[in-house]
């Protein structure tokens, strides 16, 4: 007969295991993890849970006589502010269509056919990504205004092109334009894993080219809806279009009309409060619609045997087609504003446009003034400082966001940074302003209102939601074995975590900390609304200088700071490449 | 309506890669064959060809009297009159179930009515019939392939293609799946091309087996021909081998095989060709050749066909127990079955039956052997 005795296994290595596990913490209830993002719920997000009461009970806040009213909401509803509601919903029902159209287009091109200049097209997304909307306003502005560019350049005044962008259509294409990236990675993500049994499938049982494309188009509804709810919530919520394209063009939008119910004396923080639930209402509506199209249907087009889809060779015409396309997209969203912006800082402030009038005036003007340097300086401390805040509670939160299955505290989390991405900027600044000013903050010590302290951390409430979700995904994919197994073979904890995590995360760490950086240096409506007095950031410099009619002064300062930009990004991700070789490959890969 | 398939001299290339050298077979209208090879055969490449959905670089194939592909003739698949059942079953997940089987009607332009009907009655005849309206999501695999195999059945096509259905699924499913695609398709009479890396998969649902090693079609015929006289040591070790030996010839082959001499014995194997005294030979032993024979029963160690060895490992299967056994020179032999339980370090005779031990001469000759001939693709057509 066969033996069959069975003799335990020694469990060391379990052991080992669940003393490691136990040296991490696991043991802390629940409450105590979650403390600190309590903690940083309460500093960052409470403000605004306060700004919102006062909409609905204004005397609880010395806003008014009634302890519960709905006349904000009946004010908000009337006039020019029911005006700017309207004009909201419109701009970004077109420009969530528009951007989710060119999106789907740009994906497919650039993920299923062999059109040439695939890596530059990815690259100048990224670029329109990470321009503030108000600089592609400025671009246009700067370029169509009364005494612009063009009207300079061609002796007379371009009126139809000056009515096309100073209206809503110029309004609907900056931000079209400006949400294009965001509904690109929604879309093409799915278009490039979906392979091609699909299509296959759908020609081996009798479906023509055409027919099997109109099959396979709805299976991207997930990403289509993604990305028109994204760039609808983005749209809706923009302040930078908002405050100079839209502002110029007598086009009010909701989030110009906060701003204003604010800055007027006496401010109008009830209607303020009201026009930002609506706001809210208006961004979870959109994502309410985007569930209820998904509902009851799985959209899962990734298997393990997924069949990479190769790539349609289009023909000489097709290419020529596509490249056109593609090339008009970025030459109108990146190349127009871009010209406006170089041209208006080369060109001195008044006068017939001729080749001898280019100069680097503005650029030494600029290089010499004080507030422009100043204010540059003071921008970058200060995005210097947020993205590195960001960064490590962004490391901290994304990890636990990874990792949210585990509790209640990280869903906690994750609802907290939730509520932070879908709240418009101009909303969180005006949370700060009006709680941070309340006599009962005073009293409690938090003496915040009117310091950079308040603005570096109405910063960090922008920057740390994006930060938390782009390091949940590669923090995420790092098993905890790799750690454990770094200690279990004798390394310290941090050694065995530079050793075996960093490398591995570093690539991520690197674009979050220069994705926040950057976004925070030309951010506009915090710096607008909470800059202390004697400090003003970039962006309100550089908006300065127009409203002041410097022109030149305002486009050669954007040039500077984009240029500058672009160099700190290529000097990181270099240095990142000479340094940690294995992030970059691992980057590439991803 | 069913289909003879004719494919001649097919070759695909991809860049400097060649995937299919020159493949000719033909099937006969409902016949059921079954292409099997290991991972990067070309079987895959081979139906993908047959479908449309890739474009060979050479040959042609015929599907009835309609030219499918050559030359610079390309068929679109829509316009093939087959139909496909994928590995993941590329379900298109935004419709349900009964959606999904009745796009495939639209090529016959019935009325919806009729559409309506055919979609019921196929989806009953896979047990489908009350998940009609669900999604792809909401079924279990073993449903989506169903789905999957209805879908390629209800327009009733002339040529149906299966790209290795049944990989994603457990083994109990898999053996019920199985049986149903077996009845399901002979019932619909359509010609069939199914490609597989399993060989019992393949013996179960056959009516002929092709064999592809490297992107040639190396042995063609029913499932016995390749079990009983496979074509090259590579047709035998795919279809099942307990183990492998080599020897030399103790005397020229005759019609009953060949002696061969090998370090655990003398052992009588079938040949495909004539073999000298001396040829080196490689030995292949079938699973079912050996037979365990205890040794108190069996005094005749030394007799042909019969080997000595030792059990090394012993595992229960059900209806009795498979036994690895080493024998003299460290050749094991794997799979060995026997109703009883030998222990593990027992002494055992090993009978070996000639008709499942396969001798063929080594590609290359030791110095004392005459040259050997590489063993000529069998080709059994039907």
């Amino acid at each position: 007969m066969v033996g069959t005795t069975t003799v335990p296994r020694p469990r060391a290595l379990s052991g080992a295991g669940a003393a490691l596990r136990r040296s991490g913490g696991r043991g802390l209830p629940a409450l105590a993890r979650s403390l600190p993002w309590l903690v940083f719920g309460t500093v960052l997000l409470l403000p605004v849970a306060g700004f919102l009461l006062v909409a609905v009970t204004p005397r609880t806040f010395s806003q008014g006589d009634s302890w519960f009213s709905l006349d904000a909401f009946r004010q908000a509803f009337t006039g020019w502010t029911a005006h700017a509601l309207l004009d909201t919903c419109l701009v970004g029902v077109g420009a969530a269509g528009l951007a989710t159209a060119i999106a789907t287009a740009l994906a497919w091109l650039t993920e299923r056919t062999t059109v040439a200049g695939r890596g530059l097209w990815r690259l100048l997304l990224w670029a329109l990504l990470l321009a503030p909307s108000y600089l592609e306003s400025l671009g246009w502005t700067w370029l169509v205004e009364p005494q612009g560019v063009l009207s300079r350049m061609l002796g007379h005044d371009p009126a139809a092109l000056h009515g096309l962008v100073f209206g809503p259509l110029g309004v609907i294409w900056v931000l079209a334009s400006r949400g294009v990236p965001f509904a690109y990675l929604a879309i093409s993500a799915l278009v490039r894993g979906m392979g091609r049994e699909f299509e296959d499938a759908a020609r081996t049982h009798g479906a023509s080219r055409l027919a099997a494309l109109r099959l396979v188009l709805p299976i991207l509804a997930p990403g289509l809806w993604a990305g028109f709810a994204i760039v609808f919530a983005e749209s809706i919520s923009d302040y930078g279009v908002a405050a100079t394209l839209a502002a110029q063009a007598n086009f009010p939008l909701a989030t110009g009309a906060m701003e204003q119910s604010i800055s007027t004396f006496p401010a109008q923080f009830p209607l303020a409060s009201a026009m930002g639930w609506l706001l809210i209402g208006l961004v979870a509506l959109a994502l309410l619609a985007q569930r209820r199209s998904l509902r009851g249907r799985s959209f899962a087009v990734l298997s393990g045997r997924t069949r990479p889809a190769v790539r349609i060779r289009l023909s000489p015409v097709g290419q020529l087609l596509a490249l056109t396309g593609i090339a008009v997209f970025f030459a109108v969203a990146l190349g127009v504003p871009a010209f406006g912006a170089g041209a208006a800082s080369l060109l001195p402030s008044a006068g017939k446009v001729n080749a001898a009038g280019l100069g680097l005036d503005n650029f030494r003007h600029v290089l010499h003034s004080s507030e422009l340097l100043g204010a540059l300086g003071y921008s970058a401390r200060l995005a210097a400082i947020t993205a590195c805040a960001a960064l490590v509670f962004g490391a901290v939160a994304g990890r636990a966001l990874a990792r949210r299955g585990s509790g209640r505290a990280g869903r906690l989390l994750d609802l907290l940074l939730l509520a932070a991405v879908a709240l418009p900027s101009v909303l969180l600044a005006s949370g700060y302003i009006f709680t941070y000013n309340l006599p009962i903050a005073s009293r409690l010590g938090l003496n915040l209102y009117g310091t950079t302290t308040l603005l570096v951390l109405g910063y960090l409430a922008g920057a740390l939601p994006s930060a938390a979700r782009l390091l949940s995904g590669s923090l995420g994919q790092v098993s905890d074995s790799l750690l454990w197994a770094a200690r279990a073979h004798g390394r310290s904890a941090v050694r065995a975590w530079t050793g075996a995590v960093l490398p591995l995360v570093a690539g991520s760490l690197v674009w979050t900390w220069l994705i926040a950086f950057c976004a925070t240096l030309l951010e506009l409506p915090v710096s607008q609304l909470l800059a202390p007095p004697g400090n003003e950031p970039l962006s309100v410099a550089i908006t300065h200088q127009l409203q002041g009619y410097d022109i030149g002064a305002g486009a050669a300062m954007t040039v500077l700071v984009i240029a500058g930009v672009l160099a700190l990004i290529a000097t990181a991700l270099g240095t990142l490449r000479l340094l940690l070789p294995a992030a970059h490959r691992l980057e590439a890969v991803a | 309506m069913t289909s003879h398939l004719r494919v001649e001299n097919l070759s695909k290339s991809f860049g400097s890669s060649r995937v299919l050298r020159e493949v000719s077979f033909s099937v006969q209208p409902g016949r059921f064959l079954v292409l099997l090879g290991p991972s990067g055969s070309g079987k895959t490449t081979l139906l993908r060809c047959l479908a449309g959905i890739e474009r060979a670089d050479a040959g042609s194939i015929h599907l009835g009297d309609r030219l499918l592909a050559h030359g610079r003739t390309h068929l679109a698949p829509d316009r093939r009159d087959l139909a496909m059942v994928f590995q993941d079953y590329a379900l298109w997940p935004h419709m349900s179930a009964s959606a999904n089987v009745g796009y495939a009607l639209r090529r016959r332009r019935l009325a919806e009515r009729e559409a309506h009907t055919r979609v019921d009655a196929v989806l009953d005849r896979v047990g489908l019939r009350e998940h009609a309206a669900q999604y792809p999501h909401e079924l279990s695999g073993g449903q989506q392939q169903r789905v999957a195999l209805a879908r390629a059945l209800v327009a009733e096509p002339g040529l149906l293609l299966f790209d290795e259905p049944l990989s994603n699924l457990d083994a109990d499913l898999r053996e019920r799946l199985r049986v149903e695609i077996s009845t399901l398709t002979r019932e619909s009479g359509a010609t069939v091309v199914y490609i597989t890396h399993d060989q019992s998969e393949a013996f179960a649902l056959a009516d002929e087996i092709g064999v592809l090693e490297g992107g040639r079609l190396v042995q063609l015929g029913s499932p016995e021909d390749l079990y009983l006289r496979p074509s090259s040591p590579f047709v035998a070790q795919f279809t099942g081998l307990a183990g492998e030996l080599t020897g030399h010839a103790a005397a020229a082959s005759t019609d009953q095989g060949v002696s061969v001499r090998t370090g655990a014995g003398v052992v009588l194997a079938g040949s495909g060709d004539a073999v000298t005294a001396g040829t080196a030979l490689r030995l292949l032993i079938r699973p079912a050749a050996v037979t365990l024979v205890d040794a108190t029963e069996l005094a005749a160690e030394a007799a042909t066909g019969s080997l000595t060895g030792t059990v090394v490992d012993t595992a229960y299967r059900g209806r009795g127990y498979d036994h690895v056994l080493e024998l003299p020179g460290g050749t094991q032999l794997t799979g060995v079955f026997d109703r009883l339980a030998h222990r593990r370090g027992t002494r055992v005779h090993v009978h070996l039956d000639p008709e499942g031990c396969f001798a063929f001469p080594e590609p290359h000759p030791s110095p004392l052997s005459a040259p050997a001939q590489s063993p000529e693709p069998v080709s059994t057509r039907i």
